[in-house]
């Protein structure tokens, strides 16, 4: 994936819509945007940085997994086997990016007046007690379509493709614009490129 | 409302340019803490135990070892799938639960069987177990890369040495009590020879760790002048090492008493325990971006 910081007006709109996709209880992002301000005013910046999981090729998480329940599926993306997970948090605290979020106990999102209909639908029980993360949404591409972030980015700063194939959209833009990973210092060769903001 | 208030503090988390982990030192992650405190203090005990020849501090080695086990347990999301533990090799997590069960099955079996190659056999497993267990904390801590302060070779040898020194101190605590093969002021110096070990160790690790990035150096200002910085100067400096060195350099003047050597072992167990949580409530996140402005 590549992620497009020009391009990205921090609406949230990949964040709300990978909860819609996925159903996720409070406390557990897939997608989150990070904003910061930088500068003393009037000369201030106002920065976002939407992450996700970036399903790195030497991903820390799956190497701690004392299961095999993190594990990398066909095509390389990071999954995790829910019936596998014992929620022993070490890929939570392998994670380099925050990627991971342990579902401990589902909240409401509107405390006090219990699950509605759409969390009662989207909750399962076999999510309780364990890790989740983001998987590009395998099921959508499996299906022929983009992750719910990307097709549901207002700007069109996320683009998804095949990083191995040079002639893909999203290998022209890393060689185009000079995509970077994050923190790649730390060895994981994340695949979620950012395109630089100018 | 609990629920609320826990949400609110992991939105503010995540909005923090500094994240501090919580998953393996608050709540029920304060069983973990336990777990590896136990588990490091059983290994050690059955250690020392064994060099000694004393039954009883085998046999508690053993109730030590299968608490770290129940804390382990009670720790996990979901306790009862642990067995899957057996397929994955590659994970320090792992190899540790191997440890243990190596262990749990050498020992009860030492301890049951009668003197013999097959008791000897048995012995050398336990023991072979608890290497793994004294070795395998440090490295899950280490294996870490999302927490750049326990991302560190260092840090695997400070927790063994905390973990023959809980040893020591255990057997400080008992010995007196039950009476044994052995003089409990030799096995003093011996602590104190190791509580001089671990203040170096940790002083070494710290001041690496101030050197080695951004969210490192902050844990240890977090640990030295932060939110855990009365955990670790009472609990880990003070009782831990500060009060039973001073106590163990008395014992050059004159004979302690007994109970001055039950004391000195039980204030080493204290700070074994408080080394433990402050390294792990001072673990901060790789932060994402730079600070903005306030």
């Amino acid at each position: 994936m590549v992620i497009d910081l020009k391009r990205c007006i921090g609406c949230y709109g990949c964040q709300l819509s990978c909860k819609a996709e996925h159903g996720t209880p409070p406390g557990v992002f897939f997608a989150r945007v990070i904003k910061r301000e930088f500068g003393t005013f009037p000369n201030t910046q106002l920065v976002f940085l939407p992450t996700l999981c970036f399903h790195c090729t030497n991903a820390p998480c799956v190497d701690v997994c004392p299961t095999g329940a993190s594990h990398y599926r066909e095509g390389g993306v990071v999954d995790i086997t829910r019936e596998e997970c014992v929620g022993c948090l070490a890929c939570t605290q392998a994670c380099p990016y925050g990627a991971r979020y342990f579902n401990d106990a589902p909240g409401a999102y509107f405390p006090g007046q219990g699950l509605t209909p759409y969390e009662q639908a989207k909750y399962s029980d076999d999510n309780v007690g364990i890790v989740m993360k983001c998987n590009f949404c395998i099921d959508r591409v499996t299906a022929g379509l983009e992750p719910a972030c990307v097709a549901n980015c207002a700007s069109r700063a996320r683009t998804f493709g095949d990083l191995d194939d040079p002639g893909s959209e999203v290998s022209h833009l890393i060689r185009l614009r000079g995509g970077e990973q994050l923190q790649p210092e730390l060895g994981t060769h994340p695949n979620v490129y950012y395109l630089p903001p100018a | 409302m609990r629920a609320t208030a826990s949400y609110d503090r992991l939105l503010a988390d995540l909005g923090a340019t500094f994240r501090p982990q919580r998953h393996w030192v608050e709540g029920r992650g304060l069983l973990l803490i336990l777990g590896h405190f136990l588990s490091g203090v059983g290994a050690g005990t059955w250690l020392f135990s064994l060099w000694l020849g004393y039954t009883p501090g085998l046999v508690l080695a053993v109730a030590v070892v299968a608490a770290a086990g129940l804390a382990h347990l009670f720790f996990l999301g979901h306790p009862e799938r642990f067995w899957r533990m057996y397929r994955a090799r590659t994970s320090w997590i792992a190899r540790g639960f191997l440890g243990m069960n190596v262990f749990m099955a050498g020992a009860v079996l030492a301890l049951l069987l009668p003197a013999g190659a097959l008791r000897t056999l048995c012995l050398a497993v336990a023991v072979a177990g608890s290497a793994i267990i004294i070795g395998y904390k440090g490295n899950v801590y280490a294996a870490s890369k999302g927490v750049p302060f326990w991302n560190s070779p260092v840090l695997p040898i400070l927790y063994a040495t905390y973990a023959i020194r809980g040893g020591l101190a255990l057997l400080l605590v008992v010995l007196p009590l039950t009476g044994g093969p052995a003089d409990a002021h030799r096995l003093e110096f011996l602590e104190l020879w190791v509580a001089v070990s671990a203040a170096v160790m940790l002083g070494f690790y710290l001041g690496v760790m101030r050197n080695t990035n951004l969210a490192a150096r902050r844990s240890v200002a977090e640990l030295t002048g932060g939110r855990v910085a009365v955990a670790f100067y009472l609990g880990t400096v003070g009782v831990g090492l500060l009060v039973p060195i001073v106590v163990g350099l008395a014992g050059f003047a004159g004979p302690l008493s007994q109970a001055a050597l039950a004391l000195v072992g039980a204030l080493s167990l204290v700070g074994d325990f408080f080394a433990k949580y402050a390294i792990a409530k001072a673990g901060i996140y790789v932060p994402l971006m730079p600070a903005g402005r306030a």
